[in-house]
């Protein structure tokens, strides 16, 4: 099994993740730095985000994850970004405008345009992909992307957007799939091997 | 691309409220005297397994006899469980808000303390986003039928009006409005659909209705009349429903719900 690796940006309790992510046979930590950790290339790194766009990219700054996260994608790594972890993959954020993402996928995420925002609770995913056709996901967000070439599945708040993307190995959830029950378990698992 | 603000892939919450004293579920009936439901934990499970879409606990002793609620039963449910929940309760600083989300709640809920000292929402909206306080109102309808205010459990009449009250959480920054109708509560007469309409559909924040279920219909009406969510206590804990004969009711009267494949 291929170490699972949580990024740590010091934005809020990663108790449910790690107890979602946890399985017997797998070897699992949590790092702050990029340096804390003897990369293979090998490892999946889980890319979690709670609170602002631009906290998380000056994190990402700070602790020195924009330069190798850069490189550890543009290199075939493993990587799965979680709500705002998904969202600093893109270019930027209206939350944020001067903060800049890695960019690894194109667009910026827009305002959600329901009068009820956040938007909390559970939608059902718009989705070929076998493991998310059909499921319920937890959702917790104010702002999306609308589209991009990589979505892999899609729900509607007063416009429709997209909830996952994929491209190579790198993998992104606007939803929290360690709070969706079963469905958001395996699903972890299933993207995490 | 179309956008109608209204259209909403979200499905309407049903929550089980576990009333917590000294480490027991517990149930009142209008407040007052509590009967020993079982071990948080178990419960919990018990209803995700049925369907629940989230869960509140809240510690009703703490805010009466100034007791901090038990962080080791937050922790133990934020282990087991894999839906979100929220807990409130003895919240009395910032300090506790932190050991609570750091204990693995995913929300905390203010009753008292939002009135007593109303900056704590904004603080919490501020640190960890408004998605993660949830304001509790706590309201009756007096026998002249204005409608009140009331904390520590139901026990004291605040100096508040209830239309500014909303109002004012609202704008310190509360992410949703656990909305309970003491008038209502433990009797099984219904949700009071009448206080859940006048929010309207542009309202910006989630409308939880709280106090009143007796049977599957109140559910309906209560969502029909426009809450996001419905919380209910007794109903669940006795076993007069489960979650999933509350959702299978609503998904015969065309109301969309999570349910798990």
């Amino acid at each position: 099994m291929k170490p699972v690796i949580i990024i740590d940006l010091n934005s809020g309790n990663l108790l449910s993740l790690e107890n979602a992510l946890r399985r017997n046979d797998l070897p699992l930590s949590r790092i702050q730095q990029p340096e804390a950790y003897d990369f293979s290339g090998d490892e999946i790194l889980v890319l979690p985000g709670q609170g602002r766009f631009a906290f998380i990219s000056e994190r990402m700054n700070d602790l020195g994850w924009r330069h190798f996260l850069t490189d550890w994608i543009s290199r075939g790594g493993h990587l799965v970004g979680i709500c705002v972890g998904m969202q600093i993959l893109f270019e930027g954020s209206d939350e944020d405008p001067k903060a800049a993402g890695l960019g690894y996928f194109q667009g910026r995420c827009q305002r959600l345009q329901h009068p009820k925002t956040p938007m909390v609770g559970w939608a059902r995913l718009d989705s070929d992909k076998l493991n998310m056709k059909d499921q319920y996901a937890y959702f917790v967000n104010s702002y999306a992307v609308s589209d991009s070439p990589s979505c892999t599945a899609k729900v509607t708040y007063g416009q429709s957007f997209c909830v996952a993307v994929q491209k190579n190995r790198v993998f992104g959830f606007q939803f929290h799939p360690e709070k969706s029950g079963r469905f958001g378990r395996e699903l972890l698992h299933h993207v995490c091997q | 691309m179309s956008v109608n603000k209204y259209v909403s892939d979200l499905t309407p919450r049903i929550i089980p409220c576990l009333d917590v004293a000294a480490g027991r579920v517990v149930k009142g009936t209008r407040f007052k005297q509590l009967v020993d439901m079982g071990d948080p934990v178990e419960l919990a499970l018990k209803y995700e397994q049925q369907g629940a879409d989230e869960l509140v606990f809240l510690d009703i002793k703490a805010s009466v006899d100034k007791q901090p609620s038990a962080l080791a039963m937050v922790t133990a449910v934020a282990m087991s469980l894999s839906i979100p929940f929220a807990v409130g309760g003895g919240i009395k600083t910032m300090d506790d808000v932190h050991r609570f989300f750091h204990a693995g709640a995913d929300k905390v809920t203010l009753n008292t303390m939002a009135v007593s000292e109303p900056d704590l929402i904004n603080q919490i909206s501020r640190q960890y986003g408004s998605q993660s306080i949830v304001v509790a109102i706590d309201v009756n309808r007096e026998a002249d039928g204005e409608l009140a205010i009331y904390t520590h459990g139901g026990s004291q009449k605040a100096a508040l009006d209830y239309h500014q009250w909303v109002r004012e959480v609202v704008d310190r920054g509360a992410g949703e409005i656990l909305l309970t109708a003491m008038h209502k509560d433990g009797t099984g007469s219904g949700f009071d659909c009448e206080l859940l309409a006048a929010f309207g559909t542009d309202y910006p924040v989630q409308i939880i209705a709280s106090g009143g279920a007796r049977e599957p219909k109140d559910f309906y009406d209560a969502i029909k009349a426009g809450a996001d969510a419905v919380l209910a206590a007794g109903i669940f804990h006795r076993n007069e429903y489960s979650v999933t004969d509350i959702k299978d009711y609503l998904i015969k009267k065309n109301i969309t719900m999570r349910t798990t494949l």
